[in-house]
């Protein structure tokens, strides 16, 4: 039974790893911590993986799992080389898919989010994972009204970064 | 900037194929590996913070057995002791039900009232027991200054003296003051360790907070 669980689960994320990386890579600046990030969220989502009853889909599940690991229990450890920041895999922008401007653009885009705050980045996150400010409401436990309004501020907030 | 929003979105659901991708194996070895988040910090220092108390609440506050006068203050020293033992265990209590509340699948925000809530259970404890520390060191002094024979005879000696009254106003603000240096190295020290703990967490919490006002 429990093995059958374990593959249940491992599967699971297999399939579903994206998502965790993608919050790994919001939250980290280096390799190491962007591994270390995944394996803590890895642990807690096995952790709750026996109260996960399937009336949500698995991935909706663990957006809230990924997302409260890294906002709430992810301590950063002290013997990590404090090399420099490496620009992690999935802000590298692949030359040949965009002109130059659109290439501008989206790194200073990338860039403008990785200065964000926490919570912030939280929501710029669901966001682009498209989801609806229900979903991006429920998760960060506030109301969609005040969820629209904290999206309007980070957009005014990119702005600013990005047109200083 | 919606336009470049809406670009952003765009790249960032391309982006699967630039992912790292970990194999079954991998992630089959993480099940097993130890979890270093904050929730288990907070639980190690809170049972720390439980056996420190709980052994400072035992050792033994009594003056000099021999002396027979002390009745009175030893009817007080259980009291203490017994109310110590039942502040604790409502306390530990308390903990652990606040402790197990403690869910990742909950909404950030609740999962953060539920960690602080934790963390103001143990501060709570702590102060109580603080008090009560300080209160039967109190009674322990006051024991020693009535009953035992050199202090006597250092009354008898202040009495004496050309001012008795600023004796005695020394001797209390002496004791005061070593109290109150007690709970400031502690107040410190909880500053410190906590400060550095929960500094991220209160802020976003706090943030979270302020949306909903």
């Amino acid at each position: 039974m429990n093995k059958e669980l374990e593959h249940q689960f491992v599967t699971a994320l297999e399939n579903n790893q994206n998502i965790v990386h993608k919050v790994c890579s919001l939250y980290t600046n280096n390799r190491d911590a962007h591994n270390d990030l995944f394996q803590e969220i890895t642990i807690q989502l096995w952790k709750a993986y026996p109260k996960f009853r399937g009336d949500s889909k698995f991935s909706t599940w663990m957006y809230r799992v990924a997302l409260n690991t890294a906002i709430t229990l992810y301590r950063k450890s002290k013997k990590r080389v404090r090399t420099q920041d490496y620009d992690s895999v999935i802000f590298k922008i692949k030359a040949d898919e965009y002109d130059d401007t659109q290439e501008r653009q989206l790194k200073l885009m990338y860039n403008a989010v990785k200065q964000l705050g926490d919570i912030e980045k939280a929501l710029v996150f669901l966001y682009l994972e498209d989801k609806n400010y229900t979903e991006i409401a429920e998760t960060l436990g506030i109301t969609e009204v005040n969820a629209r309004v904290k999206m309007n501020r980070v957009k005014n907030k990119l702005r600013t970064i990005l047109n200083p | 900037m919606m336009d470049e929003l809406e670009l952003l979105k765009k790249d960032w659901q391309k982006k699967g194929k630039q992912l790292p991708k970990l194999s079954y194996d991998d992630i089959h070895k993480m099940l097993w590996k130890k979890s270093s988040s904050l929730v288990k910090w907070i639980f190690y220092i809170s049972i720390g913070e439980f056996i420190f108390w709980i052994i400072l609440g035992n050792i033994p506050l009594q003056g000099d057995a021999q002396l027979a006068e002390t009745k009175y203050t030893d009817m007080i020293a259980s009291i203490f002791e017994y109310l110590g033992y039942g502040i604790t265990l409502f306390f530990v209590i308390k903990f652990y039900l606040n402790y197990r509340k403690i869910s990742t699948e909950d909404s950030t925000r609740e999962l953060m009232k539920n960690i602080i809530r934790v963390r103001k259970t143990v501060m709570t404890y702590v102060w109580i027991s603080l008090a009560l520390f300080a209160s039967s060191l109190l009674v322990l002094i006051t024991e020693m200054v009535f009953f035992e024979p050199e202090f006597s005879q250092l009354i008898e000696r202040a009495s004496d003296a050309d001012n008795p009254l600023l004796v005695y106003g020394l001797f209390f603000f002496g004791v005061v003051m070593i109290i109150a240096l007690f709970g400031g190295v502690i107040w410190l020290f909880y500053r410190l360790l906590y400060g550095i703990l929960l500094k991220r967490l209160n802020s976003n919490y706090r943030e979270l907070q302020k949306l909903e006002v």
